[in-house]
């Protein structure tokens, strides 16, 4: 008997791939067609301002114009952008589809025109005419506490639209004691996070015409979410649900920022019934820096009390998260950063409060990682100024204070929407934390410091990350047999680039031991997908995976029934194995599905229908991925230029379907990490107008910035899901920022720099040189 | 200016084994009219800002930015784009279809969304042509003119340097 190669766990090569590479994948902007019309939007240019007119006279009689709509043409009751996951007690204060009295940040749509060619679009824009009333921005959490801040919703009464507080265990307590104690230190850090957009390389899009054959209405999107989309369309516009249908064609990058669902997808599909025309909108980059959502924007104030042996006995943070103006879908991730402040780190007394704040900004929204950056970052800072003060060595402050493995599972008292109790499942932190230290040669790394380059300095920096994965809702599939005799795996998991399909295939195949080659694939059509919640935290894999395997239960078990009543025969008498049909004890032949098919139809039963099957993995609670990081970085100090030269990262996502494909994201999602520690930020000007409109402001990371990678993995499987999976998507973004943030503070400590967040570019690490030039740098 | 803005003017040129014959307005950019005319669909519009180099095409023999181009300017040019691969890297295509630029991206998993990978292909092509056993710092140094938001890179090096020799 020959060892065949179980598809699980083999670094497969991506099915996915050959449109890919020869160009003829199909992205949202490709299916745009002749005589569509062109949707442009007329976007506020103040931060804040009261519309008082929108005159359209100069396009109205133009024969290029094929139709325009503001928030006054809108019937009443659309409108209004969902939010799902709002605490109790959240203000109402969801995104309009059109701005119509106030416009609450530049870029914000407040009216759209139609015409033949995107040219002639944009013309007839700059000719409709929006007068404004100015009303004072506010750009800042801090300008937006103030008591006599302007409003931008004046009904609140307040800028704050939310608040939370977290508790565990006896944390004035624990300060109080830590105060009266000599031995005990207390340390304090603000940390002002920047704020940051998830730059997908293809930008947003949206098409919507009536379909041919059907009269439906069909919409695509350059979304992660076409199934919620669909519902969102169905609500705002009042169409009943079976007369849309969503597509999320091939998608080019999406990191959460294609997770909202957006005015510009609506506009479309309004516009599309309006004037009974097909309508497409395609954004462009100056746009996308305004109205795609943001992320990350935060200002933690952060105390911790540590006791002699360096044992965390204490922590508490205040936040205050800036979150644009108006909710954008999802308000968790200020919350999600400070539930998840604690890390894998013991810490038995915990408080936090949080604050989400309205300015005069574009909203912001989960992007890569949604709140843990955040959390990572200024804990590992903090664990990093409480080892300088003690004169610990940084990774044994660490180990000190990880939770061992025999202490999970553990309930941390603490939850957020989305994650209402964070109970860490599995998982083994001291291990990871080693492994790492063995990859980045941390015992050795004095010895090269010391060997620099002249002009340059190195520094280390290590974070540890514990982070929600595949988190519910439930998820669905569907299993069938296809005429060609082929199994079709239909995912509510929308694949955005990651490489679902080949993992999702792996993990079929290998469960129902038939080859990968005869599984067929399809996703992100709400006509053939089931309904699901999406592509969004580092769910695919493990979600999409586990619904498949339980679909593929029932498929087996709906195969073995019909052959079970063809033979008339017990089902029990019916085995699977491998794609083949046995009966036990009996002497005949093991069938293929193909033969059972066959039969099925001798006997005048549809096997297609019966062999159609759905199933549903439930919501089981949350498996936590986890991992260290460690960064190396090089600062020359003429420059103030920062290269991060090496990067370990030591991750336990649990089984890994395909090892491939998790290093894959783990690298893409540590350069994006650098980008946020190290380049990117989004500005404004005192009158609130973006300053960073395109790759030219805003600086991506590029190749030269790749650091050499050395990836290593941990497996303790979850026990919250048959596979024993964890997400790994977000891994490498979650925790990079911190570790080279803290490999660049330790880099700069010896000139007297205590840096904060970043991003470190050249400019700002020069100026944190100078700042700190009155006191004498030492010499490197 | 309107009028010659309005003003449509006849543009002839070869995108990649077929001669396209077409008429444009001055202010018509390269890129918008390769994919809507010549039907080139995998000429991607990344930023229209001439920075993240998805829309990179071959331009009698020189890798350029489509969206930094009038299409006028390509008037009697060669514009080959990913379709033409093979024949910038002077071979035939593989087994499977794939040259072997492309196959050494799938094995190295370099690319995840794919939305950069075509124009990156192409300049690729070209750079591989003029270096044929480049360093590792001159295919950074190559690669800085794309920007790839999914694979951290790190792939895309592996597999230009597995070709390098």
């Amino acid at each position: 008997m020959s060892v065949a190669e179980t598809p699980f766990g083999q670094r497969r090569r991506r099915r996915e791939d050959a449109p890919l590479l020869t160009g003829t994948a199909r992205y949202l902007a490709d299916l745009i067609e002749p005589g569509m019309a062109v949707m442009r939007v007329i976007r506020s240019s103040h931060a804040h301002a009261r519309i008082t007119r929108i005159d359209f006279a100069a396009v109205a009689h133009d024969p290029k114009c094929l139709g325009f709509l503001s928030a006054a043409e809108l019937p009443l009751g659309l409108g209004r952008l969902p939010a799902f996951d709002l605490h109790e007690g959240s203000a109402a204060i969801h995104h309009p589809v059109l701005a119509g009295d106030v416009a609450r940040y530049a870029g914000q749509p407040i009216a759209i025109v139609l015409a033949r060619d995107a040219y002639a679009a944009e013309d007839l824009a700059e000719l409709v005419r929006v007068d404004y009333e100015p009303l004072a921005p506010v750009m800042t959490v801090h300008a937006a506490l103030r008591a006599h801040a302007p409003r931008l919703y004046p009904e609140l009464g307040s800028n704050v639209v939310h608040e939370t507080t977290q508790r565990v265990g006896d944390p004035e307590g624990a300060f109080a004691a830590a105060a009266a104690d000599a031995g005990a230190v207390i340390i304090e850090q603000e940390f002002a996070f920047p704020r940051v957009t998830a730059s997908s390389i293809e930008m947003r899009g949206a098409i919507a015409r009536v379909e041919p054959g059907t009269g439906r209405y069909l919409v695509h999107s350059s979304t992660q979410v076409p199934q919620v989309l669909r519902d969102q369309l169905a609500r705002i516009t009042g169409l009943p649900r079976e007369r849309l249908r969503v597509v999320a064609p091939a998608i080019g990058g999406g990191f959460g920022a294609k997770e909202s669902i957006y005015p510009e997808e609506i506009l479309v599909l309004l516009a599309a019934m309006r004037f009974g025309l097909p309508v497409c909108w395609t954004e462009d980059r100056v746009e996308s820096f305004t109205a795609t959502v943001q992320g990350r924007e935060q200002y933690v104030r952060v105390r911790a009390a540590l006791d002699a042996n360096g044992i965390v006995t204490a922590l508490d943070a205040d936040c205050l998260a800036d979150i644009g103006g108006a909710y954008a879908l999802l308000s968790n991730t200020p919350g999600a950063a400070m539930a998840t402040l604690r890390g894998p780190y013991r810490i038995p007394n915990f408080g936090s409060r949080t604050r989400s704040v309205v300015t005069n900004k574009t909203p912001l929204n989960v992007y890569r990682g949604a709140g843990y950056p955040q959390a990572t970052l200024a804990m590992e800072r903090i664990l990093d100024a409480a080892a300088a003060q003690l004169k610990l060595d940084r990774a044994e402050i660490r180990r000190r204070n990880l939770l061992q493995p025999e202490e999970l599972p553990v309930d941390r008292g603490v939850g957020y929407p989305g994650c209402p109790r964070i109970v860490f499942d599995s998982g083994n932190f001291p291990a990871c934390l080693q492994s790492t230290l063995e990859a980045i040669d941390y015992a050795n790394f004095a010895a090269r410091r010391d060997a620099a380059a002249p002009g340059t300095a190195l520094g280390i920096g290590l974070s540890f990350v514990v982070e929600m994965t595949a988190s519910g809702p439930a998820e669905p599939a569907r299993v069938r047999m296809c005429a060609d005799g082929r199994l079709e795996l239909l995912s509510g998991i929308t694949p955005i680039g990651q490489g679902s399909e080949t993992t999702l295939v792996q993990i079929l195949a290998d469960h129902l031991g038939v080859s990968e080659a005869a599984v067929v694939f399809r996703a992100g059509d709400t006509d053939l997908a089931p309904d699901a919640p999406g592509t969004f935290a580092s769910r695919g894999a493990t979600m999409g995976g586990n619904a498949a395997v339980a679909a593929g239960n029932v498929f087996v078990t709906a195969a073995r029934a019909l052959l079970a009543e063809l033979r008339n025969v017990p089902l029990e008498s019916i085995v699977w194995d491998a794609g083949l049909l046995i009966e036990h004890g009996g002497h005949r032949e093991p069938m293929t599905l193909q033969a059972l098919c066959a039969f099925a139809r001798s006997a005048g039963i549809d096997p297609l229908e019966r062999l159609d099957v759905h199933a549903e993995f439930p919501d089981v609670g949350t498996a936590h991925a986890s991992g260290c990081h460690a960064a190396v970085v090089s600062v020359d100090i003429a420059t103030g230029s920062v290269q991060v030269l090496d990067y370990a990262v030591t991750h336990d996502c649990g089984r890994i379907a395909n090892p491939l494909l998790v290093d894959g994201q783990i690298m893409g999602g540590v350069v994006q990490g650098l980008g946020t520690a190290l380049f990117e930020a989004l500005r404004y000007d005192a009158h609130g107008l973006p300053l960073t409109h395109g790759f030219g402001e805003y600086l991506l990371p590029t190749a030269a910035t790749a650091p050499r990678f050395a990836l290593r993995h941990l497996e303790t499987p979850s026990p919250l899901n048959p596979l024993g999976m964890k997400g790994a998507g977000e891994a490498g973004c979650t925790g990079a920022a911190a570790a080279i943030v803290n490999a660049v503070a330790d880099a700069l400590t010896p000139f007297g720099v205590a840096p904060g967040c970043g991003p470190f570019s050249p400019d700002h690490v020069l100026e944190l040189l100078s700042a700190a030039n009155s006191k004498k740098p030492r010499p490197c | 200016m309107e009028a010659l803005q309005e003003e449509w003017l006849p543009l002839s040129m070869t995108v990649d084994r077929a001669l396209v014959n077409s008429r444009v307005r001055p202010r018509h950019l390269l890129s918008d009219v390769l994919r809507e005319h010549a039907g080139a669909a995998s000429v991607h519009i990344g930023c229209g800002q001439g920075i993240c180099g998805a829309c990179t095409v071959v331009i009698d023999g020189v890798p350029a930015r489509a969206c930094l181009m009038l299409a006028v300017q390509a008037e009697g040019c060669r514009i080959q784009t990913v379709a033409s691969l093979a024949e910038l890297e002077g071979e035939s295509v593989g087994p499977q279809g794939l040259t072997r630029l492309q196959t050494a991206f799938r094995h190295h998993h370099a690319l995840q969304c794919g939305f950069c990978t075509p124009g990156l292909l192409v300049s690729t092509a070209v750079f591989l042509s003029r270096n044929t056993a480049p360093s590792r710092d001159a295919i950074v140094d190559h690669l800085n003119g794309h920007l790839c938001r999914c694979t951290g890179y790190a792939n895309i090096i592996a597999a230009i340097e597995s070709l390098a020799k």
